[in-house]
């Protein structure tokens, strides 16, 4: 039997550790630094996500609004304040959370699959605003001249230094989504997304946890969404586009949602598998059609666990 | 600004809900049936007129064959993904039917992208609808008019069909309990299809009405489906009546934003769709049920 709690978790999964030097090592393992940097961020960002899809049981079309406002907002707070990194990480976050509690607020007055198209919809408006108040965001161009300012005394303009700045970030996100998914509020969550009128008539305020993990998600996307555009030192419109939220899904699917490190290693493997692609073909999206397809129809629990299951247990 | 102006503006609106109407009609029925709301529609309607664009432009065919033809196409393509996909996956929760329409709907616009370009292509306004017609206080678009005819027509065929039809009965009660439908001995599967393939055929339908008002591009799918996600919000989900209302109101509010307040116009429709979700979240005229 499982041992419950996060020290059970990790002492359960003590092979984990085999994949520090792995992480360590990423940037000197990818064609170019800088695309590890770009798969940590998507991890980080997957990881959120999957606390509202996987263990809530919510699925949001609208995440896509926390990861690009998360970068708008750091970019122009940058930009515009000349601000120290640490504050711009700061204000765009709760700038990204002021945005989520409203749109959370309303969408949870929905259920099942109207609170898909509701987060949807939600996603086309901020797209809508980015693009057409083009003096403040860059309209249809993006936000350009992201600056990378130091971090206390560390400068970040080498690829090399901010790979490793993210990956702290990743780390103390990996504890604290860990922390939550194992604590009480995470089975809390567990139990809304098994059935969520019974977790109401045992008396949980479902609605009050829904919002809880909506933010929290949302958290996690907005730090994404700053990291990119320090990543970046741009942010294309495109963050805010529905496909960014298509993309954290199919990561989610791909990786095997309700698993924490299952869409962390989807994001991982989408990332570099768009890179990889992308130097032989133009039809990158064309693919991710066909992988959406057909990871829906036979990944469903992640490809890991189905690859497990079908080569080393046949019957 | 002169009265007659405000007419026109206020049929364009009427005109621009046609398309609405229509559109959530076929997600309305075929999310009540199936339980899957059909990310893949605004794909279905981007494909008929890409039918009409080749029927009429490279094969310099008739409008009216367009007309007939592409719905049929259209609803032949949805009657195969239904049959061939969809169908192995209704035991599971209703998000994995909605993600594989949403892989469906980026698998269609990239093969469309990749067949016919990225580039907008151009469709003619058909001979006999050149021109206005006069309404006595005011001259409207024929073609418009009769956007307005065809969709007054099928609202109401539709409405007729659900209410006083056998096949109609079996619809309604399958949307409110399928196993029943089936446990009596009809075979509910073969329904099952119909109805996507109709739902298809309509969206197919509106895409070929729209070719000769907007340019034809493979992307244009998306932001009509948002938009028609809205109108069903709105109107609420499962109700004829709903979509009509819903994509009354979004059609007049876009095209009244675009004189009034141009740069909100986009997002006018969102905030009044969080107005109605803070006051009445099932919309106008949905049903309770549909909320699980």
């Amino acid at each position: 039997m499982e041992e419950s709690g996060i020290l059970g978790f990790i002492r359960n999964r003590w092979y984990f550790i085999l994949l520090i030097p792995l992480f360590i090592l990423l940037p000197f393992l990818t064609p170019h630094h800088s695309l590890a940097s770009e798969m940590l961020i998507f991890a980080i960002f997957a990881m959120g996500y999957d606390i509202l899809f996987g263990y809530t049981g919510l699925l949001s079309f609208g995440h896509a609004i926390f990861f690009g406002v998360g970068a708008y907002s750091l970019g122009l707070i940058l930009i515009k304040l000349q601000a120290p990194l640490l504050l711009g990480l700061l204000g765009g976050v709760f700038v990204t959370l002021v945005i989520a509690l409203a749109v959370g607020f309303l969408s949870i007055r929905v259920r099942g699959i109207y609170f898909v198209m509701v987060t949807l919809a939600f996603c086309q408006m901020f797209y809508f605003i980015a693009l057409k108040w083009a003096g403040f965001t860059g309209g249809d161009n993006g936000l350009h001249g992201v600056p990378r300012p130091p971090i206390f005394t560390i400068h970040l303009d080498s690829e090399i230094r901010l790979y490793y700045f993210i990956l702290i970030l990743f780390v103390l996100c990996l504890f604290l989504a860990l922390r939550i998914v194992h604590s009480p509020f995470g089975r809390a969550l567990q139990s809304l997304k098994s059935n969520e009128d019974r977790a109401k008539s045992i008396g949980f305020d479902t609605n009050h946890f829904k919002l809880i993990s909506f933010l929290i998600s949302a958290f996690f996307g907005a730090l994404a969404g700053g990291l990119y555009a320090l990543h970046l030192n741009f942010v294309p419109i495109e963050t805010l586009n529905i496909m960014t939220s298509g993309d954290v899904v199919i990561m989610s699917i791909i990786g095997g949602i309700g698993t924490l490190y299952g869409p962390i290693f989807g994001a991982l493997l989408l990332v570099y598998l768009k890179n990889l692609m992308s130097g032989w073909t133009e039809q990158w999206n064309f693919i991710m059609g066909i992988l959406f397809i057909t990871s829906v129809l036979t990944l469903r629990r992640g490809i890991l666990v189905e690859v497990k299951q079908r080569f080393f247990h046949k019957r | 600004m002169d009265i007659q102006f405000i007419f026109v503006q206020l049929f364009n609106g009427l005109a621009l809900g046609s398309f609405y109407i229509l559109l959530s009609l076929g997600l309305t029925i075929i999310f009540g049936m199936l339980g899957v709301v059909n990310f893949a529609h605004g794909a279905l309607y981007m494909l008929g007129a890409y039918c009409a664009y080749t029927l009429v432009q490279v094969y310099s065919g008739n409008f009216w064959i367009a007309v007939i033809l592409s719905p049929l196409i259209v609803g032949l393509i949805g009657i195969v993904m239904e049959f061939t996909l969809l169908r192995k996956l209704y035991d599971l929760p209703h998000f994995y039917n909605l993600l594989l329409t949403f892989g469906l709907m980026i698998f269609i616009e990239e093969l469309v992208q990749i067949i016919y370009s990225p580039m907008g292509k151009p469709f003619n306004t058909p001979k006999e609808f050149l021109g206005s017609f006069d309404l006595g206080f005011m001259l409207f678009p024929k073609y418009r008019l009769f956007i307005l005819g065809v969709t007054t027509f099928l609202a109401v065929g539709i409405w007729l069909f659900i209410s006083k039809t056998k096949l109609g009965a079996i619809i309604r009660a399958g949307t409110d309990d399928s196993e029943m439908v089936d446990a009596l001995g009809i075979d509910i599967s073969k329904i099952f299809t119909l109805v996507f393939g109709m739902g298809a055929g309509l969206a197919g339908l509106s895409g070929v009405l729209a070719a000769p008002l907007q340019n034809i591009f493979p992307y244009m799918g998306m932001g009509i489906l948002t938009e028609t996600f809205v109108v069903v919000i709105i109107g609420g989900m499962g109700s004829i009546f709903g979509s009509i209302l819903g994509g009354i109101i979004v059609g007049e509010l876009i095209t009244m934003g675009v004189i009034f307040w141009p740069p909100l116009a986009n997002t006018l429709i969102y905030i009044f769709m969080a107005a109605v979700l803070l006051l009445r979240p099932r919309g106008f005229f949905g049903r309770v049920k549909f909320f699980e």
